[in-house]
């Protein structure tokens, strides 16, 4: 997958440059493997929550039984997700202390609001709703119910807003002192958590998680429909996954991931140049539809250009001046170009091919033949995984595009692991996850198919009989 | 300031000790107390729907400790490096067990759940009560503010100690021991039937296993040190801690004298919050002792984030904790009185 492909080509790059014993190579590798994984949960619980929002109130509003039984199914999925996502996410809050602690010494006082105003203001808010959300339709009755989903709703959105202030810092930090000792202190609160960066960042990928939730649900409705089975629920899912999964794809292009573009441009221009793989500065600066960045050449290989669209892109005209990476001293370029550039260009592409993917889809149901079109239901139910690779895609491109800071123009990655871990420690404790991992994610993948392949109860859900007395 | 944010750390990793506490006690009895794969799945639906609400206080805290003393945060999660990715991948795995467990019926997949739910809890309650001894005792912290602890080294309490040693590791089987009974008493006010009569029982014998082994602890701890206990008799908020303690030993006496079930629960809550938090008065305003050299210890101003950051913090985490409570009081509503496992079951209809 995606990631494994990056920690090969990452311990590659860095292999030949520095030792295995490096332990800043090692402790990147950690975190990135780590919050990769994690973020594959989180989307889909961010993507799928305001479908059980929606599904819960068109069941209040209409009182018709499909809509509370596409809640019930889809809770059970999401319950699955979110364990995964809050087991994997433990980890994530405690490696700032564990494997970044210089940094986290560094900018404590500032990232940590975030970090303890996410546990504080979201956490608490959708653990205390989630199991009632799950398994409490019987206790609370359907105008409880509904609001309890709105509370876990509101939460988990909530919490992916905190993280995004957290991380929009280290990429454009504003709202800071730097205080007597050289540590960080938060001086304007409101800048800090209004940060432009957060704003767009957060608009761009929530968007991306409602784009992950669409297409899930989405495939789910056609492997029934292909299957002709719980046909009433294959309507109900692909009707909405495909109208919600056609906006937020067309959202998270424009204006969302083109505002995101401009931003990189105006405060990171490094990593602009670098995302584009443009060496030689230029007006008229072109995008590349294909293209292999040689970086020891420091020039593209066989591109095939459109003229002037990113000088377009990124500053709104044709004759904007677009910076190469020339202009920058080379120890303020992103130290793994090839793949930051591959990760940007693939996200853009796969961005493309869902818009028009749903476009087809809303087509198709809009001349009702939505579910007699073979192809695209087999189309739809093969495209799910690609929403998780352009999402990761994303964020290697921002973390990546980053480098080599950790806080932008502040602190560099370099200084800002614990000093105290070794490469062995880390790198045993990585492989300790990386199994780990594996594990959760075999359990995860065998009892969600298992759900899916059951399917939605038929009328009337049964007790359990699992659990009736022996 | 800075005393106010020691206070708050304190709160928070004090309840989450108490509200997991019964996670853990219920973990490291269900194998006891419930012998059959329906009784386990009653214990599995006490902890039930907030388990992640209790876990949560422990992300609270390591928030708010990264906020407010950043310099802590970073010198002992560094320096308990293996020990807290250990505790990482227990609570992984103790939250995986109480998800998945019940999500199939087959005797032998929840059999092996509910073995790593139960080893799991254990392992934790060892580690927690090694670090509470840690906190104690000290740690090798070196001139420039860090450490790195290993596991063990020669089992002594000063120089170049590790994560266990003579006196830290009496104190986590200490902690296992009390943890086991406030989870035996929360198993008793929430089950019925069997289980809640061998845990009624089971709550009665391991209070009165508590006493001698507090005795002993308390002894150690002076032994170890006494900068403590002398913390205790000069800082007057001690002496109230203390008589928590006091009234919630009375409340366990009598609760379990006369199966009140909610008192003796409310006594075991207070009395582990009452120590949890009689030990963190009388070590301020010591945040790390050094076992090296005890000019190097690190106090809450020596780690503190700068105040106004610390001001800033406590204008949202006011209105924050008050929210918390209120959705928890909303939930605890509906899920009020004993546990019935066809309502309740973790088994997804
Ligand atoms: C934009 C979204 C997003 C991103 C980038 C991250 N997370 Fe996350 N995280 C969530 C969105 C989220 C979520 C959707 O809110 C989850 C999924 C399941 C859940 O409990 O909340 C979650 C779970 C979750 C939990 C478990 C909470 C609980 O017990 O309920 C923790 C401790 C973290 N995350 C911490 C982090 C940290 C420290 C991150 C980065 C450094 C991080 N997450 C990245
Ligand atoms: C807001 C949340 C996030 C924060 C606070 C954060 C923070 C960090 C930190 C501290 C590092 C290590 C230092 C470094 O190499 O720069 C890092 C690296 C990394 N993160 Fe993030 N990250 C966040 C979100 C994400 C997400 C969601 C992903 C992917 C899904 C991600 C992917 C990566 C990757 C791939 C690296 C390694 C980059 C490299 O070492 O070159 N990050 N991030
Ligand atoms: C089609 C046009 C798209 C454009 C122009 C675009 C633009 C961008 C840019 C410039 C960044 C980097 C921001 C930075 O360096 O911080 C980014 C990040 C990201 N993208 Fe996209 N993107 C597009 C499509 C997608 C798609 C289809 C997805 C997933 C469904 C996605 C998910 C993400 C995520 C998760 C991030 C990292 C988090 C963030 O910065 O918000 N993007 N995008």
């Amino acid at each position: 997958m995606s990631t494994s492909v990056w920690l090969l080509s990452l311990s590659i790059k860095f292999g030949m440059q520095t030792s295995l014993t490096d332990p800043a190579l090692w402790h990147r590798i950690h975190f990135g493997f780590t919050i990769t994984y994690h973020y594959l949960f989180p989307q889909l619980t961010m993507g799928l929550v305001w479908f059980l929002v929606y599904w819960k109130w068109q069941a209040l509003r209409t009182g018709e039984e499909k809509y509370n039984r596409a809640a019930r199914f889809w809770a059970r999925i999401f319950g699955l997700n979110f364990a995964v996502g809050v087991v994997t996410g433990i980890p994530m809050e405690f490696q700032f202390g564990t494997n970044w602690a210089a940094f986290s010494k560094y900018s404590g006082a500032v990232i940590g609001q975030t970090l303890a105003m996410e546990g504080m203001f979201a956490f608490f808010l959708e653990s205390a709703f989630i199991g009632a959300l799950i398994w409490g339709e019987k206790r609370l009755g359907p105008r409880n119910h509904f609001l309890v989903a709105v509370g876990v709703a509101t939460g988990s959105w909530l919490s992916g807003g905190f993280i995004l202030v957290t991380n929009a810092f280290m990429q454009h930090p504003v709202g800071y002192a730097v205080g007597s000792n050289g540590t960080l202190a938060l001086a304007d609160v409101w800048a800090f958590l209004l940060n432009p960066w957060a704003l767009v960042q957060y608009a761009h990928n929530q968007c991306a998680a409602l784009v992950t939730g669409s297409f899930v649900i989405s495939a789910v409705g056609a492997f029934y429909a292909l299957r002709g089975k719980h046909s009433e629920q294959a309507r109900v899912y692909l009707n909405t996954g495909t109208l919600v999964g056609l906006v937020a794809s067309l959202l998270v292009a424009f204006p969302t991931g083109d505002a995101q573009a401009k931003m990189v441009g105006a405060h990171q221009p490094a990593a602009l140049a670098a995302m584009e793989g443009l060496f030689q500065g230029t007006r008229l600066a072109d995008v590349t539809v294909i293209g292999q960045p040689n970086v020891s050449e420091q020039r593209l290989e066989n591109p095939i250009p459109l003229p002037g669209l990113l000088s377009f892109l990124a500053y709104g005209t044709f004759q904007s001046y677009v910076r190469g990476l020339n202009e920058f001293p080379k120890d303020t370029w992103p130290d793994n170009l090839e793949l930051l550039y591959y990760a940007f260009h693939l996200m853009i592409t796969l961005g493309t091919i869902f818009i028009l993917i749903m476009a087809w889809a809303n087509w198709k149901r809009w001349r009702g033949r939505l579910e007699s079109s073979t192809a695209l239901l087999w189309v739809l139910m093969l495209a799910f995984p690609f929403p998780y690779i352009a999402n990761s895609l994303g964020w290697m491109t921002a973390e990546l595009g980053r480098q080599p800071w950790l806080v932008y123009g502040l602190f560099r990655t370099a200084n800002g692991y614990s000093q105290v871990v070794s490469a062995g420690d880390t790198i045993f404790t990585l492989i300790g996850f990386v199994g780990l991992y594996f594990v959760l994610g075999l359990l995860f993948l065998y009892l969600t198919g298992r759900e899916i392949y059951n399917g939605p109860h038929d009328p009337d859900p049964a007790p359990n009989p699992q659990v009736a007395p022996a | 300031m800075i005393t106010l944010w020691y206070g708050i750390l304190a709160f928070m990793l004090t309840t989450y000790i108490v509200l997991d506490g019964r996670n853990f006690g219920a973990g490291i009895l269900h194998w006891i107390v419930a012998r059959n794969q329906n009784e386990r799945r009653q214990v599995i639906a006490a902890i039930g729907p907030l388990w992640s609400w209790h876990e949560v206080w422990l992300v609270g805290t390591g928030g708010v400790m990264v906020m407010a003393f950043p310099r802590l945060m970073s010198a002992s999660f560094s320096g308990c490096y293996l020990a807290l990715i250990l505790i990482l991948w227990c609570l992984l795995l103790r939250g995986i067990s109480i998800e998945v467990g019940g999500h199939m019926g087959d005797p032998l997949w929840q059999q092996f759940w509910d073995a790593i739910f139960a080893f799991s809890n254990v392992l934790l309650a060892v580690l927690f009560g090694a670090a509470l001894g840690n906190i104690a005792r000290g740690v090798p912290l070196a001139p420039d503010g860090t450490f790195y602890l290993p596991f063990f080294t020669n089992f002594g309490i000063r120089g170049n100690v590790g994560l266990l040693d003579w006196y830290t590791v009496p104190m986590a089987l200490f902690c296992v021991l009390i943890l086991t009974a406030h989870g035996a008493t929360y198993l008793t006010m929430k089950t019925a039937g069997a289980v809640h009569e061998r845990s009624a029982k089971l709550a009665r014998r391991l209070w009165v296993a508590v006493i001698p082994a507090f005795v002993v602890i308390t002894i150690l701890t002076w032994f170890v040190r006494p900068e403590l206990l002398e913390g205790i008799s000069v800082r007057p908020l001690a002496w109230l801690t203390l008589l928590i303690c006091l009234a919630s030993v009375y409340a366990i006496v009598t609760g379990l004298r006369h199966q009140r079930e909610h008192l003796t629960l409310l006594g075991s809550t207070f009395l582990l919050f009452g120590l949890l938090m009689t030990g963190a008065a009388a070590l301020f305003p010591v945040m790390l002792f050094s076992t090296i050299d005890p000019k190097l210890r690190l106090t809450a101003a020596d780690c503190a984030a700068p105040d106004s950051s610390l001001a800033i913090a406590i204008a949202w985490w006011i209105p924050a904790l008050i929210l918390a409570f209120s959705y928890l009081y909303i939930v605890q509503r509906y899920y009020a009185g004993k546990v019935n496992v066809s309502k309740d079951t973790q088994g997804f209809y």
